[in-house]
């Protein structure tokens, strides 16, 4: 009896014990998750955080010098380069470990390994956009350049020296509630890193939609309704720009440019794109006669944010900016003499081909009158929670992967099955190199050196120095296209299909000193139509790149600030151009009129500042509008009609302008009435009002007010961790507005404004975050509430490493040991 | 005597090791000295609880609760108290150390001499 109680009685103990120190499915294991000594309770950080004085780690050369000032950022001071990226790579795993890991396993296609089988659809889709093998690519043009190649593996060592000395306890709070460890860094998670963010730019397309409605109604319409070219533009390089280059000769336009298609999906309604501004004012326009530069690129607002502040200073440099975590280097920011800047191109570097099988085995494929065979792969997908490993097999064509098989679910909508995609994520480059010769630029020269190593995604570059040099290129790989080719999805078995050579690189859109005295580019077209090549047929919407231009060109005496407030401007040129009109029509009908939304309308300062109600009554309405207008024949949100898209909006309000009685005002589904202009203009305004009505109730200052209604929130990077996100931060802006802060969640990802001088800069910037990665820190999101208001820290950039500065808290003394 | 030895020596093993050091301190200080099962379980619960309810208070207090309230929204949605959270923590350490101290007086008495 005794001995049956001991066993029983142990049991049960060890049992209890044992079950708490697993996870159970979704929840992480109890025990070592509770314990004030290891779980959670150890991620809270006090109020002020200052890092340990003296730390050895196996792998430097010499001493490394680390000053973080009062925002955490720290100012890395290092004897050689090797130091320096090495050092980099520690501070920044010390910070953003797990935020590294993540995006480097979203590329990998391996997320599903740490979240489950939620997560294997995504994986299933970045394998096939071939993110791991354009990665992989990516690390063998790396690894080819010393210079690179002492980057990459030194960032990777300083990241895994923080990782050795890691136990449980240490772990941040993600590792612990998802239940996994992480890894070695290795040179080849720098580059998966760097394929997350092509993707992000460029990884999407309307190739399915534009050849549905290629389908439906004819060339000549959507050459009407869908131009190579917007009414009204002003390009990233300024119209008129002499183009000082002798032109390859472009493809000819094959008779028969798209396929037919036979492939049906659900749909998915449009996605405005991430965009970002970017400028530089020639000294001629500012008030210390130098130039001052400014960026704020909009991406996906995430916690933790995707930038992280730093100082490098070795020997070779002295650079100060943001980076991405995992990604050495600056990707934006200053030296002493220059600074530059970032947006996206957004040109067409994603085409779809139909590819046609001999058979279901899809083991060789049509193309050029012969039977091509496909490559086949099987990936492996180790799923956390699923018994087995899931395997999936993907046909290559020498366009690119079969992105979906016939028959099978597709993960993203834009994509029909059965088709190929070519993409830039297979394009090379090597940003570590162009980084290197970036960070260290000083003149227009080797600012042009610069650029040589950047291929992909496309950027506009912005430069400035402090010689009164300005300059601006839209850098990038681009395919050597014919005029239109890819707006369609094309049929994978003609040749003159194919990609057939390369823009060459000095022949890039590109200006430099340009006589207006200023440069820019919000994600607009690149180019005029004088631009002898094609880089696609849609760019982001005119108006912000619009509203930039005139008001730099207006500007004199331009300061650090009044460009602060630039990048703030709430102004609706949208609103400008049409709601006048707008108005006119709506006059006409007497219930309308006496409404007080109406007068609100009326009476708007055309600005979407967070307390205006007309700019919530405009936004909705504008949405309202193109439904009313052309839903009825171009379906985005039946889920089971054929998916399509609208016109843009600035063909739509030209059409309103200059069309009144144009056919696609009439809704084809009522049959017993035509719509006239004024029936949509008037009905969509009244369906705007009752529904806004019945979100915020009767129009109301408090509930109507742009900033309650837009609600901007910045989720963790996993949405389902809702306590560490940050949800309706107040503030004002648009997707079509120079503070471009979207209602999804994106926006200004780093602010910055960089006054250069003959000395030292001065340099102003934040992002919508903190430097830390960890929810239980108080630099986790100490930013936001500032940025929120639009204002911006003055940034420390040391001169040296003895300089003696109020705002530096702490000195970190990095030695190398010698076990 | 038994309450501060488990204290003591089961935060010490805490500290170094994993979080099981506790039940295992439990099990071991309970065979090597205990009356009754009564006094093994209760005992060792309330030691293991005082040390977990303890640390995590103070790191609770020294943080402003910043972790507590985010954890808290994340398992308890229906008890929105950051006290839930601490006394959860408390009670699975009471609850582990317990068994484990009991387990630890039933084995003294079917294998120890002096039982």
């Amino acid at each position: 009896m005794k001995y049956l109680r001991a066993a029983l009685s142990l049991l049960f103990a060890g049992g209890l014990t044992f079950m708490l120190n697993r996870p159970l499915g979704p929840v992480p294991a109890l025990g070592p998750f509770f314990s004030p000594f290891t779980g959670f309770w150890q991620n809270a950080e006090k109020p002020v955080n200052t890092p340990p004085s003296d730390i050895k780690l196996q792998g430097l050369k010499g001493e490394v010098t680390v000053q973080y000032d009062d925002n955490h950022v720290p100012h890395i001071f290092a004897d050689n380069d090797e130091d320096l990226y090495f050092a980099q790579g520690y501070v920044l795993a010390k910070d953003r470990l797990w935020q590294m890991d993540f995006y480097s396993r979203v590329a990998a296609g391996r997320l599903s390994e740490a979240l489950g089988p939620l997560a294997l659809e995504f994986d299933q889709y970045n394998r096939r956009l071939q993110l791991p093998e354009g990665a992989e690519k990516v690390l063998e043009v790396c690894l080819k350049d010393p210079i690179s190649k002492m980057i990459t593996e030194s960032y990777a060592a300083g990241v895994n020296a923080y990782i050795s000395q890691l136990t449980y306890k240490d772990l941040a709070i993600e590792y612990k509630l998802l239940g996994y460890q992480p890894e070695p860094w290795t040179p080849l998670k720098t580059a998966l890193v760097e394929q997350v963010m092509k993707k992000d730019m460029n990884g999407r397309s309307d190739d399915y939609r534009m050849s549905n409605m290629l389908a439906k109604y004819g060339k000549e319409v959507m050459d009407d309704l869908f131009p190579n070219y917007p009414s009204e533009e002003s390009p990233v390089i300024p119209s008129g720009t002499k183009w000082d280059f002798k032109p390859l000769a472009v493809p000819k336009i094959p008779e028969l440019m798209q396929a037919t298609l036979a492939a049906h999906l659900n749909l998915e309604s449009e996605n405005p794109g991430i965009g970002s501004n970017n400028w530089a004012v020639h000294g001629s326009r500012t008030a210390t006669g130098l130039p001052i530069l400014a960026n704020d690129p909009h991406l996906g607002l995430t916690l933790p944010s995707i930038w992280y502040q730093v100082q490098l200073v070795s020997p070779t440099v002295n650079v100060y900016g943001v980076c991405v975590p995992g990604w050495p280097g600056v990707g934006i920011g200053f030296n002493k003499d220059a600074a530059w800047g970032i947006t996206n191109v957004g040109s067409d570097v994603f085409d779809l081909y139909q590819i046609k099988f001999k058979d279901k085995t899809q083991k060789e494929y049509w193309y050029n009158n012969g039977w091509k065979p496909t490559i086949m792969k099987v990936e492996t997908y180790v799923v956390k929670g699923l018994p087995e490993a899931v395997k999936d097999t993907v046909y290559y064509t020498h366009h690119g992967a079969v992105l979906y098989d016939e028959g099978k679910k597709s993960f993203s909508k834009e994509i029909p099955v059965g088709h190929a995609a070519r993409w830039s994520g297979l394009f090379t480059g090597n940003s570590l190199l162009a980084l290197y010769h970036g960070n260290r630029a000083k003149n227009y020269d080797e600012y042009r050196v610069f650029l040589s190593n950047l291929e992909a995604p496309g950027f506009n570059v912005v430069f400035a120095n402090n010689q009164n040099e300005i300059g601006i290129t839209a850098q990038g790989k681009y395919p050597l296209k014919w005029k239109g080719q890819g707006k369609y999805i094309m049929d994978g078995s003609n040749p003159a299909n194919d990609w057939q050579g390369w823009v060459p690189n000095d022949q890039n859109p590109s200006v430099r000193n340009p006589p207006r005295g200023f440069v820019s580019s919000a994600n607009q077209f690149s180019a005029d139509q004088t631009y002898p090549y094609y880089l696609g047929w849609k760019f982001a919407p005119p108006y912000r790149g619009l509203r930039i231009n005139e008001r730099l060109a207006n500007m004199q005496k331009a300061t650090a600030d009044s460009l602060r407030l630039m990048q703030n401007d709430n102004f609706n040129l949208e609103a400008r151009q049409n709601l006048p009109d707008w108005l006119k029509i709506l006059e006409t009908d007497a219930t309308v009129k006496s409404n007080p939304a109406y007068l609100v309308l009326a009476k708007w300062n055309l600005k979407n500042d967070p307390d205006q109600v007309g700019a919530t009554i405009f936004e909705r309405w504008t949405r309202e509008l193109r439904t009313a207008i052309w839903e009825d024949e171009f379906n985005t949100l039946d889920e089971k009609g054929t998916p399509m898209m609208y016109p843009t909006r600035d063909r739509t309000y030209q059409m309103i302008k200059n069309q009144p009685t144009a056919k696609w005002f009439d809704n084809v589904k009522t049959t017993n009435k035509a719509e006239t202009l004024n029936d949509v203009v008037v009905g969509s305004f009244k369906a705007t009002l009752d529904s806004l009505t019945l979100k915020h109730g009767p129009i109301n200052p408090e509930t109507w007010a742009w900033g309650k209604a837009k609600s901007t929130d910045i989720k963790h990077l996993v949405s389902a961790l809702k306590p560490f996100s940050r949800m309706d931060v107040p503030n004002g802006g648009g997707a079509n507005i120079v503070n471009a802060t979207t209602e999804d969640g994106k926006g200004p990802s780093w602010r910055m404004v960089v006054q250069l001088d003959k000395t030292w800069p001065k340099a102003y910037g934040l992002y919508p975050g903190g430097q830390s990665g960890s929810p239980g820190s108080p630099f986790y999101d100490n930013m936001i509430d500032k940025w929120a208001k639009g204002e911006l820290n003055e940034l420390v950039f040391l001169k040296s490493k003895g300089e003696k500065h109020p705002k530096i808290i702490s000195t970190t003394k990095i030695v190398k040991s010698e076990k | 005597m038994l309450y501060i030895l488990i204290l003591v020596i089961s935060g010490i093993a805490q500290f170094f090791g994993p979080w099981w050091g506790l039940p295992i301190v439990c099990f071991a200080l309970c065979f090597w000295r205990s009356d009754s099962a009564k006094t093994a379980w209760v005992v060792s619960a309330l030691a293991a609880a005082t040390l977990w309810l303890g640390y995590a208070i103070f790191l609770h207090y020294v943080t402003q609760g910043v972790m507590t309230t985010k954890i808290t929204q994340l398992f308890l949605q229906k008890l929105p108290y950051d006290a839930a959270l601490i006394i959860v923590t408390g009670v699975l350490a009471g609850i582990v150390a317990g068994f484990a101290g009991l387990a630890g007086f039933y084995c003294r008495q079917a294998f120890a001499k002096t039982a």
